[in-house]
């Protein structure tokens, strides 16, 4: 029951049967989704560097940069021992904490918004690496509450440990990225087998919180967050991207207008390199393309659930519901935005979207979720 | 299925989980593909769908802006269609931007920097236009419009621009309309501008702004998918137009004006002149001419970079109206504050004889009578007609500073004079307290006497010197000096007439008045105003000679001529009073840094009146236009 006997646990599984990576189990399936879906982001690079792709600093060249060093990223995750990450994961939660808040007290953007740190002349969001962090220490946290599941006490445990991340990210102000943690806290206690009781007492208090977060919210948000319901309203203002959004889309067709076709540029959107970047791919790849790429998302998302699923731990089944529930949920609010059934909200669809530090937290999710599938001793549960 | 060990949750509770999580899987992928399919296949979505399709928006209509006349109703300022290109940043997709650059550059003939700095400075929206160049020729104007297919973002509208068809001669009194910065946007904020407007920048193109302007309208209009406006579809609100203004100057007048000091300014090769007419019985200002000016209309047009900065950086200032904005030495036609003053104050009568010498002692420094000699005992008549510093000097000395200031103040010295037009500036007028808070030191003596003959620190503008004159020639109003005469709406309805507007009696006694009209009648008569008394009309006034800057090698200080009086009005039975209080004519003249042995001043003054009195006989002296040094 008590901490101490968690920890002796702990120390058993290591001393037991810590079992060695095997690359034989290297899950080709999952990687092999996620390395498609990042062509397509290539691909996608390539088509918005009008001009000179292979330019130095081109949008084009940058996402190869960070496609390099996501891969690295990538191998060297699956390759470490993920358990470690339970016994570090205070000290992850902590680091977490402190680059969000140097993120608040260094960081630039557009219009007071404070959500990029330069590094080495690279503009690098911090909160997109804090969700995978999170999802970590959260699935640690779970883990070892594994006897706890159907108490409340751990409920509002975890609801400690994603508050103040939550809070940071929320003041950037970043409230797509705080949405994305509020989906990966749900995800994993349902996943984890969390009392469905417990779980909807927080929907019902953030139904009811509502109203005081419609107050905290600046205008140009609340604009953003209205405008899909009616851009018509506004057609020059807030509504002026969620029309230009559709309109580029539907410009697209069955096959698409192949890559760069959509250079002629009035039907695009001002900033393409943004979240509205799928809105690039529906038109140049048309609805073929797009079936497709819903197809590899569809495809990744289950077979990090199957990874889960086989692992031999609860850290593991968490932390893949929590990667799983991350990329389901940017996926519906990205989307969803671009195609005119979803809010308004700064939130990248993974891969697609060109931000070297989204790429960078997949990789690394993916990667931990490597390292799960590739140590797991017991056999699989449908061998 | 077993339990795993240490698998608390039962395994069927997560098995089931996870088929739920599948099932929000399929669902999602699903809705989005239902989505997208409607959009690109079924044709759904925003305005049918398809981005070649029009859509409906609302965009400001612009109020045509009010008109401006002279008195006589010619008109100055209106308004012509002209070709305007606009980007609009939101059309223009970022990776397209150089190549865009690069053919509005080479097309509009502009450097791609400046476009580029026009988009990046843009205040507004990004859906907002942002004005990139105006009046450009129609030939560009259909290369763009055959073009626009190539150049996203890239609108040719036609919008109204001014048209001064006197250019120069008015453009100090008219100034221009040009784009709105991002500083006008701040400080207009709410009040409606647009962030490619244009607005009054100068003149009364600035100060009378909010009633040029009137108010735009809303219309809602149709646009095809690449954002260009395909027809109107409906007036949600008119536009209301500008009010139109009425000057009170009379351009016939302005003519001669500039050109009786052109002439005097080519002949001696003047840095700076201005030469201004008023009515002295209501304020109207009938003439203003300030040189070197500009032409308005290169503002209208759009100015580019370079020309501006070469008018900004000419140190002739052609940009600045000379007649309000600059402050220089009134030199001796203040005598005429002095000298009332001393009236009024009893320090002397106008008959009273004081000695003139060469020169007074203060403090072993010596004040000269500008002759050298002195003239010998004068009274106020002779002394003001001779302009004998000497005599001032007395009479400052006697008064002592801050009552000399009193009396300047009182005809309106060292206060602004209120004139509808930017920039006027207000002129020093000395005091001990002023030179303690300026200089931390007291006034000395010698400063005094200098302030006695508008010397030293004392400075006014040009149209401050002639008002003065002008509540001397009225009998002791000091009026406003106006420059807007009515403002009429759309109609041609009068919505406000200007009327004489007092700014304070005069606390001078009419005897007073009458006697420094007599002296000042007397600079005619007795000829230090050369042959000025031979022309067939009664010129009152004041001559001033004003040192400023430093001595040149031989000890001389360079030198501003100034004059400065009133033409009497003939009564019933033809003859002039030059005693009565019935001018309708002042006039001022001023000529900045003149190398000339004569009276720059007065001959602009001559060559004025002959040109508007149509006198036959040509009085000019060319004679004393000669550079003092040379002979």
């Amino acid at each position: 029951m008590g901490a101490m006997r968690v920890e002796r646990g702990m120390s058993d599984t290591f001393t037991a049967r810590a079992p060695a990576a095997s690359w034989r189990s290297f899950d080709v399936q999952l990687a092999f989704y996620a390395l498609a879906l990042a062509v397509l982001g290539l691909m996608m690079a390539y088509t918005n560097s009008v001009g000179a792709p292979l330019a130095a600093g081109s949008v084009f060249t940058r996402g190869l940069m960070w496609f390099a060093i996501a891969l690295v990223v990538y191998v060297v995750a699956a390759a470490f021992d993920y358990r470690w990450l339970r016994t570090l994961a205070w000290l992850v939660y902590l680091v977490n904490i402190v680059l969000l808040i140097v993120t608040l007290a260094v960081g630039s953007g557009v219009g007071g918004v404070s959500r990029w740190v330069s590094i080495f002349g690279l503009q690098f969001q911090f909160s997109e690496v804090a969700k995978i962090l999170m999802i970590g220490v959260l699935a640690a946290y779970v883990a070892a509450r594994r006897d706890s599941m159907n108490r409340l006490s751990t409920l509002i445990g975890a609801g400690i440990l994603m508050g103040p991340p939550f809070v940071l990210v929320m003041i950037q102000p970043d409230l797509g990225t705080s949405l994305v943690f509020v989906a990966v806290f749900f995800g994993i206690l349902f996943m984890s087998g969390m009392r469905l009781r417990w779980l909807l007492l927080p929907v019902a208090a953030a139904l009811a919180a509502f109203p005081i977060l419609w107050t905290i919210l600046q205008d140009y948000q609340k604009r953003r967050l209205l405008s899909f319901l009616d851009p018509s309203a506004d057609p020059l203002g807030a509504g002026f991207q969620v029309i230009q959004s559709q309109l580029a889309v539907s410009a697209g067709g069955m096959f698409g207008r192949g890559l760069s076709g959509g250079g002629t540029g009035t039907e695009l959107l001002p900033v393409q390199s943004t979240d509205f970047a799928a809105a690039v791919l529906f038109q140049e790849l048309g609805f073929v393309g797009g079936v497709v790429t819903f197809a590899l998302f569809g495809l990744l998302i289950w077979r990090i659930l199957v990874v889960g699923w086989r692992s031999d731990d609860l850290f593991g089944l968490a932390f893949a519901a929590g990667v799983a529930s991350m990329l389901l949920f940017q996926l519906i609010v990205n989307v969803g935005m671009v195609l005119g059934i979803m809010p308004v909200t700064g939130i990248p669809l993974p891969f697609v979207t060109h931000g070297g530090a989204s790429l960078i937290s997949i990789a690394l999710g993916l990667g931990l979720l490597q390292a799960v599938a590739m140590r797991r001793t017991i056999p699989d549960w449908q061998d | 299925m077993t339990d795993m060990p240490g698998f608390p949750p039962p395994r069927q509770r997560l098995l089931f989980r996870f088929g739920v999580f599948g099932l929000c899987l399929v669902l999602v992928l699903g809705v989005l593909t239902t989505r997208l399919f409607t959009l690109q296949i079924a044709g759904g979505g925003p305005s049918g769908g398809r981005a070649s399709e029009a859509r409906l928006t609302l965009q400001p209509i612009r109020s045509p802006r009010g008109l401006i006349y002279d008195r006589a109703g010619r008109l100055l300022a209106f308004n012509v269609p002209s070709y305007v290109v606009r980007v609009r940043p939101a059309d223009l997709p970022l990776p397209q931007r150089p190549e865009v650059v690069g053919r509005l550059s080479a097309l509009l003939d502009m450097p791609q920097q400046q476009i580029i700095e026009a988009l990046d400075r843009n205040a507004g929206l990004l859906y907002d236009p942002v004005r990139i160049a105006s009046d450009i020729p129609i030939e560009v104007a259909s290369i763009l419009e055959e073009e626009a297919r190539f150049l996203p973002g890239v609108e040719v509208v036609v919008e109204d621009r001014r048209q001064y068809d006197y250019g120069p001669l008015v453009s100090q009194v008219l100034g221009y309309t040009g784009s709105v910065t991002p500083s006008d946007l701040n400080r207009l904020a709410g009040m409606g501008y647009l962030n490619n407007d244009v607005l009054g920048k100068a003149g009364v193109e600035a100060t009378f702004e909010e009633r040029l302007r009137g108010s735009y309208g809303v219309e809602q209009v149709e646009r095809d998918g690449s954002g260009r406006v395909i027809r109107t579809v409906s007036v949600v609100q008119p536009p209301e137009a500008g009010s139109s203004i009425e000057l009170t100057i009379d351009v016939e007048m302005q003519q001669q004006a500039e050109q009786a000091l052109g002439w005097a300014m080519e002949l001696i090769g003047l840095e700076r002149g201005v030469v201004i007419v008023m009515n002295p019985q209501t304020g109207e200002i009938l003439a203003m001419v300030s040189l070197p000016t500009y032409d308005n209309n290169t503002f209208a047009r759009g100015i580019s970079q370079d020309d501006y900065q070469a008018l900004l950086n000419d140190p002739r200032k052609p940009l600045v109206n000379h007649a309000i904005s600059e402050q220089y030495p009134p030199g001796s036609t203040y005598k005429m504050v002095t000298g009332a003053g001393a009236l009024q104050d009893g320090i002397v009568t106008a008959r009273q004889k004081l000695e003139t010498a060469p020169y007074l002692e203060i403090n072993g420094y010596k004040f000269w009578e500008w002759n050298r000699k002195g003239f010998g005992p004068m009274d106020l008549y002779d002394a003001f007609g001779r302009s004998a510093g000497t005599y001032f000097f007395q009479l400052a000395g006697r008064m002592g500073i801050d009552r000399l200031a009193h009396w300047a103040h009182q005809f309106g010295f060292g206060h602004r004079t209120g004139i509808d037009l930017p920039g006027e500036a207000r002129g020093i007028i000395p005091t001990d307290k002023w030179k303690r808070e300026v200089f931390n030191q007291p006034i000395y003596p010698g400063e005094v006497y200098q302030a006695g003959i508008g010397q030293g620190y004392n400075t006014s503008t040009v149209l401050q010197v002639l008002n003065a004159y002008c509540a001397l020639a009225n009998g002791g109003s000091l009026l406003k000096p106006q420059i807007v005469r009515r403002v009429l709406d759309n109609s041609g309805e009068v919505v406000r007439d200007f009327q004489p507007e007092l700014i304070h009696e005069l606390e001078l006694d009419d005897q007073v008045l009458l006697e420094l009209r007599r002296a000042a009648r007397r600079t005619v008569t007795i000829g230090h105003t050369g042959n000025l008394v031979d022309m067939p009309i009664v010129v009152s006034g004041k001559t001033g000679t004003a040192e400023f800057g430093v001595r040149d090698s031989e000890g001389r200080l360079p030198i501003h001529y100034w004059f400065t009086g009133y033409v009497s009005k003939p009564a019933a039975d033809g003859q002039a009073d030059p005693e009565a209080a019935t001018s309708e004519l002042a006039i001022v003249a001023f000529a900045y840094n003149a190398k000339t042995r004569g009276n720059a001043a007065t001959e602009i003054v001559k060559y004025f009146l002959q040109l508007h009195y149509g006198l036959e006989e040509d009085y000019r002296r060319v004679d004393l236009l000669t550079e003092y040094g040379g002979t």
